[in-house]
């Protein structure tokens, strides 16, 4: 057995990577859904209408982010402080920074669709915000994920100070339960099975974001410490598979739903000539490609990782995340594309 | 490991009890007059029939744009469920109406489309002064008091990403400090 490496240097060309796919994501979904204006009709200019899934994958990464650094703990456990605290003292931080930005993009989205809402007017005032907040379930939504990231970000100070005396399942459980607001608003569901459809939708983000931010968090932080990984990856790849599952049956459950129960246009017509339609084929995608990635992951390098050896993990695992950033960027436009040719 | 699964099986269950009635993107079912219709004279309204309710906010539009890019649609719009109508003028000259709509779907997202008729028979009306229809609470006068009060968007923007910059200073400084001082 080598030499175990200890060292701590962050590969930030991954998260660099992950960011440029999804926002070069929700920039090809915006061009597929783009629609030539309505006469007549007022409508919000480009910037607003561009800048809404710009900053929502930037919300949807940063919520990845805060996720992820919070599992990082989990995953690399407590008994070993001496190993894991170099990797802490670098994730606790970051996951400060992660949160706080959640907070932010939330609020710029906020502003951003209240714009959308009230087009025709370059200006903004309080009561246009208070207004959309009350009309509109998305500006609540909006508001409650913007005060609970600030509440992870809190307790993400208190574990600055504290180290893991605050438990990460605490920032975990409160990640994830920031996540649920937005999916309800959204229109992740039609209204004949909104039950169903609402809960899967609901699954599907928490997994997505949960297996994005473990590996993310892994690659980035870990990928040098051959000795945390080994002890790290094979927890992490329990959580993959049912999170790989788990949000490819919900995924493809709401979508074809949404599909289906649009009473104008029929099935087949709307899977290929719909942006919606073509998004979902997108994404579909991007999960095959996942799965496949993820697979050599599980089965060529994890047993050379448990083995303590040297292996490719660093660009495989940021080809993967760099797919799984072009899937979150069609996702912020799917949730908002109707069902209807362009 | 466990412990992470016993914090995401507690979130499914609050999911499972805070879920609420979740609305889709409203589809257009029909209209009057229909899509591609020929008609010989104008209807008093027009009217979008939707699957699913229209959010009565004060933001919902309807234009009727005319042969010679004339407004014909005029008055306060009127939701009711799922349809929301506009009153018309009486029509003007023989050719292809358009109706372009942006309604507050039922999920919050503003809905836009477009349909067409065509007026086989000239009438005498003359096309409105103003750009397109609106709702009740009339959202030109919100517009207009919007902007004497408000401030430009990006405004709001860079308050927003000035106070993430503070919070962020605020929040690494002291914290990361207190680390050191431990360690």
């Amino acid at each position: 057995m080598t030499q175990a490496e200890t060292t701590t240097k962050p590969r930030y060309a991954t998260l660099l990577c992950v960011v440029t796919a999804g926002l070069l994501g929700a920039l090809i979904g915006v061009a597929l859904t783009a629609t030539t204006p309505v006469p007549g009709v007022v409508q919000p200019g480009a910037v607003v209408s561009a800048g809404i899934p710009i900053v929502r994958v930037l919300l949807d990464l940063a919520a990845v982010t805060t996720i992820g650094l919070a599992l990082l703990s989990v995953l690399v456990g407590y008994d070993r402080p001496k190993l894991t605290e170099p990797i802490m003292r670098l994730a606790r931080p970051a996951g400060v920074a992660a949160a706080l930005i959640w907070a932010t993009t939330a609020v710029v989205t906020l502003i951003l669709q209240t714009a959308e809402y009230k087009p025709g007017s370059s200006t903004l005032s309080a009561s246009d915000i208070g207004g959309y907040i009350a009309n509109v379930g998305a500006g609540k939504a909006l508001v409650i994920v913007a005060v609970l990231a600030l509440a992870h970000a809190g307790i993400g100070a208190l574990a600055l100070r504290y180290g893991e005396k605050i438990p990460a399942e605490v920032r975990v459980g409160l990640g994830l339960f920031a996540l649920l607001p937005l999916p309800v608003t959204g229109h992740a569901s039609n209204w004949n099975y909104h039950d169903y459809t609402m809960i899967s939708m609901e699954l599907h983000v928490m997994s997505a974001v949960a297996w994005t931010g473990g590996l993310g968090a892994m690659a980035v932080l870990l990928v040098s410490n051959r000795t945390l990984l080994a002890h790290a990856m094979p927890r992490f790849s329990k959580l993959a598979t049912l999170c790989l599952i788990i949000s490819a049956a919900t995924g493809l459950f709401n979508g074809l739903i949404e599909i289906s129960l649009n009473p104008t246009i029929g099935f087949w017509a709307a899977i290929f000539t719909t942006p919606y339609g073509q998004l979902l084929i997108l994404k579909l995608a991007c999960t095959g490609v996942i799965a496949l990635l993820g697979a050599n992951l599980r089965w060529r390098l994890m047993p050379q990782i448990v083995r303590h050896n040297r292996t490719a993990l660093a660009s495989w695992a940021t080809l993967e995340l760099t797919v799984m950033g072009l899937a979150f960027g069609f996702a912020v436009v799917l949730t908002r594309a109707p069902v209807v040719a362009s | 490991m466990r412990k992470a699964l016993v914090a995401l099986a507690l979130t499914v269950v609050a999911v499972l009890g805070t879920a609420t009635p979740a609305l889709a993107h409203n589809v257009l079912i029909s209209s009057d007059p229909a899509n591609g219709a020929s008609i010989a004279a104008g209807p008093q309204k027009v009217s979008l029939t939707f699957d699913q309710y229209v959010q009565g906010a004060d933001v919902n539009q309807i234009a009727v744009t005319g042969p010679g890019g004339g407004q014909w649609a005029e008055g306060p719009i009127s939701v009711v469920n799922n349809v929301i109508s506009a009153p018309l003028r009486p029509l003007g000259p023989a050719g292809k109406y358009t109706i372009g709509y942006r309604v507050l779907s039922a999920d919050g997202h503003p809905v836009t489309g477009e349909l067409t008729f065509t007026l086989t028979a000239a009438g005498t009306g003359t096309p409105a002064t103003v750009d397109a229809a609106k709702s009740p609470g009339s959202a030109s006068q919100a517009t207009s008091q919007s902007s004497s009060t408000g401030v430009p968007i990006w405004v709001w923007i860079a308050g927003a990403v000035v106070l993430l910059a503070i919070g962020l200073t605020v929040a690494l400084r002291s914290g990361g400090k207190s680390v050191e001082e431990k360690n």
